[in-house]
């Protein structure tokens, strides 16, 4: 059923129909919207869970755990300072292996305080061990949220749907609401076989010696590497339910691009429109959609772009100091593949600057022609930084 | 009223905690830890942050609980009790009983926010923190728990503990919750007792125990159940309980005796002035005494 | 998700400690005191358990006359008893009387022990010596046989302690059931000293128990005028229904048992009897509640007062001139001498003057060829005379002469006379010794306990650990309080505990160095490393596991656990 909503209404929605037991969540602009659509639902009795109105982000993130750990499926969602504040308890949801589904709205961090669109946030949470994928429109966070259940409960390993803060969380676009039935088909309950049970006493998570603990991050970093594949393989059997796509990676036009213009998120949108536009001109561009960062994709990039010799990220975000966080890991990717390729990093739309057609059209200018608008600081071009 | 405390003879009956854990000769948590699963059984959940009990509960994949514990971050004790709660609650097994156990310094400090949070919401758990007063596992540093006049690593001897030891119970009474009390390992018949009451009670249960602590306090292991006792006798440490927020009962009225036999066999309180013990006993004092008004006891 | 999968016991804690818990039971201070060695702090906990059985099966392992001993011992123990510093001593003989009671009521038999041998030995006296020791001796398999020169058996007990002490029925029924065990008692006997030759052909041992029957003389001048009679003459002429004739006026002379049993017996008799000791209460040996009761009863004592001479004031009446005394050094006997002040002489009149300054023991034919010594016949530490296969024992040899005394007496050679049979040495018999007061276990002769389980130790008030006490006033035993009704007739005087109070009384027992699975131990033990053994019934430690900590040993009410170097 197609329905006009906005991102923050079509999570809510996902949540209810992944029949989410336990919801423990505390409010931070821009992601409140689901908290309050949830306390209705849970209210109006539409959703059949516990609803705990925790007084932080971190106490959120710690009874997700509790739940989690007595074998219920939980939900919770939060935003640039609350995922934050979190930060010590997302290392532990990942390293405990709960299936933990989480939304992040993509918010800046500060000081200074500023509540628009940058991916810092979550990309600054990439080592924590949580899945991380990155949504493309409300459609997107409605079904992802779907898939990341199943692949949270199979991997034992927790995710995070992130989302743009304002351009998906308050902006209203036309959702198709799958059925309850479908759902429950796609997504059968969570059921584990260790939990905390007291027919079944066991400790978790007690102190462990380092050879035990070196295993242990071992499996778990191999079966996050794993998750892609995965994630890859539920994204599919939901495309022959729903026939809507959500692979780990989205190619447009790449087949025969020399330049690859690279991004997360809502930007992706504008670079499609922007290589429409440099194509119309003449200009073998494409456009790559990293979905999933964590694990990071293999790219394949002999198979989707044969002929790139420019790959351009577009990051909005910084590691500061360093450069943006994509463009690492793509040049990490990248690196001993035997291709001739120059990746270009640029910053842009850092704390909710827009990002247009035009701006990435000069991006994509100053990446040929080697000079332009955009400051340079190492390896990083600022684009539109104020004098 | 007179007389101290009677005593009769009960057998423990449950073997919940078994031998080989790591805690100190003489642990007055551990022994707080036995008391608790004789009073709840084997029907209970344990969230346990890090904390000297964390510790020493077992190496992986070893544990010395034989009931489902769940070893957590420092600040969660509250809030991942409340959520296994939930999750329980939604699944069909709210009769389970859910236990916080954390130390002073996940209850006084670190975990304060998420335990006002929990008590204010008046969510189904009971919590028990074992006060040993400091951050012991660390390595004998102060917390808000400890007393006034006390030698830790953090406040040597030259510039001892200035603060009074925080009133957890009375703040934890101020949240209205249904049930609040001390208890002590001096006395385990009271605290099993306590136990078993809140276990018919729903809503946030607040018990707070007192552990002693041979390591940390400097005291010979075997008195570890001597200095709880002169605790309470001394009135350094009174047991009580508060009802609804508001009903407050004394537990026992013991004779009155001076701090001196309490801090003379500790040595955290050697370096303490002749002064700072005038004061100590002082506080002891008008804080019995506010007690006692609280409690409608005139004398 | 990374979760547990066994418990930590593999994890021997119990290499951390340098020190180890010992249980080892102790001598209780009461059990120290006793010359019965009974094991009070044992029946005391059956009787806290209301297993009353229990609790008389434990003193009589020790001791045959608990309705006896708990009616007229002058109950040592109490002395002792640590809960003295505490609030107040346990009433142990109320106690052992309602134990003995309680037999009696229930017709509770005796176990005899595994037979040893059929020998047969004999037994001369039915006292309190001679009875324990054939009792004993009947318990250990032999067969026994009990001469008693005079109608009725007992010895003192049966003609030397009035009946509103001891009732005849409770001594008669306690005997009775030393016939039902099988031991032969035969009365108006009398033995020459070829028994002791010839009778070693037909026994396989012979025990004296002659008791010391004979009343000392004062050596004062008019002791043998008509009208001064003997405190054992009086008491015997008494108990066969032949009182003699007292007249109102009685002066007795003796701070003794004797003395004061003459003292309430006379009067119950309607006389008003005077006592005159020559040393102040404190040095009386009179057992001091005795005391306490013929003074609440009427009788007048004159302290620091010794007799001088007795003359005939007129026909029926008696003159005693008396001298006052204050108390100079210790003397060789412990208690301050007492020394005539010069001047301070003075007169009573009596009708009748009873001396019961003490017993010594007769010139009987029997024990013609033994030797003597101050305090009677002279036997070695195990009760052996000069002739082997005879015994000794009791007032006949010693110098404490009490009812708990014989007893005991009459125990160790019992054991002594096992061991001759047998043909082991008497040294063996030293293991079984107990306390101060050279009593011997016989529990612990037919059931040797292992050596770690024993200790010499005897438990002082500073040793326990009295949290777990309450402050309580000891129990009051029920008397005849009515003073007229009391001394208008012999009965019995003292009523003894009723259920309730029995187990009240019992209740305050502190147990020193008796482990009475209290269960503090285990309680309050942080490693669970100390527990009650469901099958032994006793407390175990789990060495594998028990780090040292010493609470357990601190913590025992008792004393009962030490902390050891063990290597």
């Amino acid at each position: 059923m197609k329905k006009l909503m906005m991102g923050t209404e079509a999570a809510a929605i996902a949540a209810k129909l992944a029949r989410v037991q336990v919801i423990a969540a505390y409010p931070i602009t821009p992601q409140t919207t689901i908290v309050e659509e949830l306390a209705n639902m849970v209210s109006a009795e539409e959703l059949e869970a516990r609803f705990l109105t925790v007084e932080s982000e971190h106490s959120a993130m710690a009874s997700c755990i509790g739940a989690s750990a007595t074998g219920a499926r939980v939900f919770t969602a939060t935003s640039s300072h609350g995922l934050a504040f979190m930060h010590e308890m997302l290392h532990y949801a990942a390293g405990g292996r709960y299936p933990i589904v989480m939304v992040n709205a993509n918010r800046a961090l500060g000081p200074p305080w500023n509540v628009y669109c940058d991916h810092t946030d979550s990309l600054a949470q990439r080592d924590t061990g949580w899945l991380q994928y990155y949504c493309a429109d409300a459609q997107d966070v409605l079904d992802s949220i779907l898939i990341g259940y199943r692949v949270a409960e199979q991997a034992l390993l927790p995710v995070m749907i992130n989302m743009d803060a304002f351009y998906l969380t308050h902006t209203t676009e036309i959702v198709d609401i799958p059925e309850q039935k479908d759902v429950d088909e796609f997504l059968p309950p969570y059921r584990p076989d260790c939990k905390l049970d007291v027919d079944n006493p066991v400790t978790f998570g007690n102190v462990c010696g380092s050879d035990l603990y070196m295993s242990i991050k071992f499996q778990r970093h191999r079966d996050t590497f794993l998750a892609s594949s995965l994630w890859a393989k539920m994204a599919e059997d939901f495309h022959s339910r729903f026939q809507r796509a959500h692979p780990p990676v989205e190619m447009y036009r790449t087949n025969d691009a020399e330049i690859v213009i690279t991004s997360i998120g809502t930007c992706a949108g504008v670079v499609r429109v922007a290589v429409d536009r440099l194509r119309d001109n003449g200009l073998p561009v494409g456009g790559l959609r990293l979905s999933l960062v964590r694990p990071f994709p293999e790219l394949g990039i002999a198979g989707i772009a044969p002929r790139v010799r420019h790959v351009i990220v577009i990051d909005r975000d910084v590691s500061s100091g360093a450069e943006g966080i994509i463009a690492q890991e793509m040049k990490a990717n990248l690196w001993g593949k035997g291709r001739d390729i120059l990746v270009h990093g640029f910053i842009a739309g850092i704390g909710g600057r827009d990002i247009t057609p035009d701006m990435v059209i000069e991006i994509v200018s100053q990446s040929t022609r080697g000079q332009g608008k955009a400051v340079s600081v190492g390896n990083s071009q600022w684009v539109e930084v104020l004098p | 009223m007179g007389g101290g405390f009677a005593m009769t003879q009960q057998m423990m009956e449950s073997n919940l905690l078994t031998p080989g854990h790591l805690a100190c000769a003489g642990c007055g948590a551990a022994l707080a830890m036995r008391y608790a699963l004789e009073a709840l059984g084997p029907d209970t959940i344990i969230a346990m942050p890090a904390g000297c009990w964390s510790s020493f509960i077992g190496i992986y994949p070893y544990t010395c609980l034989s009931v489902p514990t769940i070893s957590v971050a420092f600040a969660t004790a509250a809030a991942t009790a409340s959520g296994i709660k939930a999750g329980l609650d939604i699944q069909g097994k709210g009769e389970t009983t859910v236990l916080a156990w954390a130390g002073d310094g996940g209850t006084f400090d670190i975990g304060f926010q998420a335990l006002s949070s929990v008590a204010e919401r008046n969510d189904d758990i009971i919590y028990v923190c074992y006060d040993n007063e400091g951050y012991m596992n660390t390595g004998i540093q102060r917390s808000s728990a400890t007393p006034q006049g006390t030698w830790t690593t953090t406040t040597p001897s030259l510039a001892l503990k200035s603060q009074p030891k925080k009133n957890i119970v009375e703040i934890l009474g101020a949240h209205n919750i249904p049930f609040a009390a001390t208890a002590t390992i001096g006395y385990p018949q009271d605290f099993i007792s306590k136990l078993k009451k809140a276990k018919t009670i729903r809503g946030t249960r607040f018990i707070h125990v007192f552990a002693s602590c041979p390591t940390g306090w400097r005291h010979d292991p075997q008195l570890s159940i001597e200095v709880a006792r002169l605790a309470v006798t001394s009135r350094a440490f009174p047991l009580y309980e508060i009802i609804e927020g508001e009903t407050w009962v004394l537990s026992s009225m013991p004779d009155k005796t001076t701090v001196d036999k309490y801090l003379d066999i500790q040595g955290r309180f050697k370096t303490m002035s002749l002064k700072s013990r005038g004061e100590f006993q002082r506080q002891v004092d008008r804080q019995w005494a506010k007690l006692k008004k609280k409690c409608g006891i005139n004398s | 998700m990374p979760c547990t999968i066994n418990n930590m016991a593999w994890n021997r804690t119990g290499s951390w400690r340098f020190l180890t818990p010992i249980l080892q039971d102790k001598i209780s201070p009461c059990r120290d005191a006793c010359p019965a060695g009974i094991d009070i702090s044992g029946f005391i906990s059956e009787v806290g358990c209301k297993d009353y059985e229990r609790a008389w099966q434990i003193i009589v392992e020790e001791n045959p006359f608990p309705s006896v001993c708990g009616r007229v011992c002058g109950h040592p123990c109490e002395g002792a008893c640590n809960r003295k510093e505490f609030d107040d001593p346990l009433v142990i003989h109320a106690l052992e009387r309602f134990v003995g009671d309680h037999g009696l009521a229930h017709e509770l038999k005796v176990q005899i022990a595994k037979a040893h041998g059929s020998e047969t030995i004999a037994v001369v006296g039915s006292g309190p010596a001679g009875l324990s020791c054939a009792y004993h001796l009947r318990r250990l398999g032999y067969t026994v046989e009990v001469f008693e020169r005079s109608p009725l058996p007992g010895g003192m007990l049966g003609w030397g302690i009035p009946d509103y002490r001891l009732p005849p029925t409770v001594l008669g029924m306690e005997i009775e059931r030393l016939r039902d065990m099988g031991i032969k008692i035969e009365t108006n006997v009398s033995l020459d000293s070829h028994f002791l030759t010839d009778g070693l052909r037909e026994f396989r041992a012979i025990f004296l128990a002659l008791g010391a029957q004979k009343d000392l003389h004062l050596g004062i001048p008019g002791e043998d005028l008509k009208g001064v009679l003997s405190g054992l003459d009086f008491l015997r002429g008494v108990k066969g229904g032949n009182p003699p004739a007292l007249g109102k006026r009685v002066i007795l002379v003796g701070g003794g048992n004797t003395a004061i049993d003459v003292a309430r017996t006379a009067l119950r008799l309607g006389s008003a009897p005077t006592l005159i000791y020559r040393r102040t209460r404190t040095e009386m040996p009179a057992v001091p509640s005795e005391i306490e009761e013929a003074l609440k009863e009427g009788v007048r004592i004159e302290f620091l007062t010794s007799p001088v001479v007795i003359t005939r004031l007129t026909g029926q009446q008696l003159q005693l001139e008396c001298v006052r005394n204050r108390l100079g050094e210790l003397g060789p006997d412990g208690r301050r001498t007492p020394l005539p002040m010069g001047g301070s002489n003075f007169l009573i009149v009596a009708d009748t003057i009873v001396v019961a300054i003490g017993e010594g023991i007769d010139s009987d034919p029997l024990i013609q060829s033994l030797k003597e010594t101050e305090a009677g016949i002279k036997v070695d530490e195990w009760g052996g005379t000069q002739i082997p296969g005879v015994f000794a024992g009791g007032d006949l040899t010693a110098e404490s002469r009490t009812v708990p005394h014989a007893i005991g007496s009459g125990k160790k050679v019992a054991i002594a006379i096992d061991a001759f049979v047998r043909g082991l040495d008497r040294n063996q018999a030293q293991s079984v010794s107990l306390g101060s007061q050279g009593s011997f276990s016989m529990s612990s002769w037919i059931n040797p306990p292992s050596e770690t389980h024993r200790s010499d130790q005897v438990v002082t008030y500073e040793d326990l650990n009295t949290s777990y006490f309450e402050h309580r006033p000891r129990e009051k035993v029920p008397q005849l309080s009515e003073m007229g009704r009391r001394i208008g007739s012999f009965g019995e005087v003292n009523l003894g505990f009723g259920e309730k109070a029995a187990i009240e009384e019992a209740e305050r027992c502190f147990h020193c160095g008796t482990c009475n699975l209290c269960q503090k131990c285990a309680l309050f033990c942080p490693d669970a490393s100390i527990y009650l053994n469901i099958k032994t019934k006793a407390i175990e430690v789990d060495l594998e596991h028990c780090k040292g900590c010493g609470i357990c040993a601190y913590e025992c009410p008792g004393h009962v656990i030490i902390m050891e170097n063990i290597p």
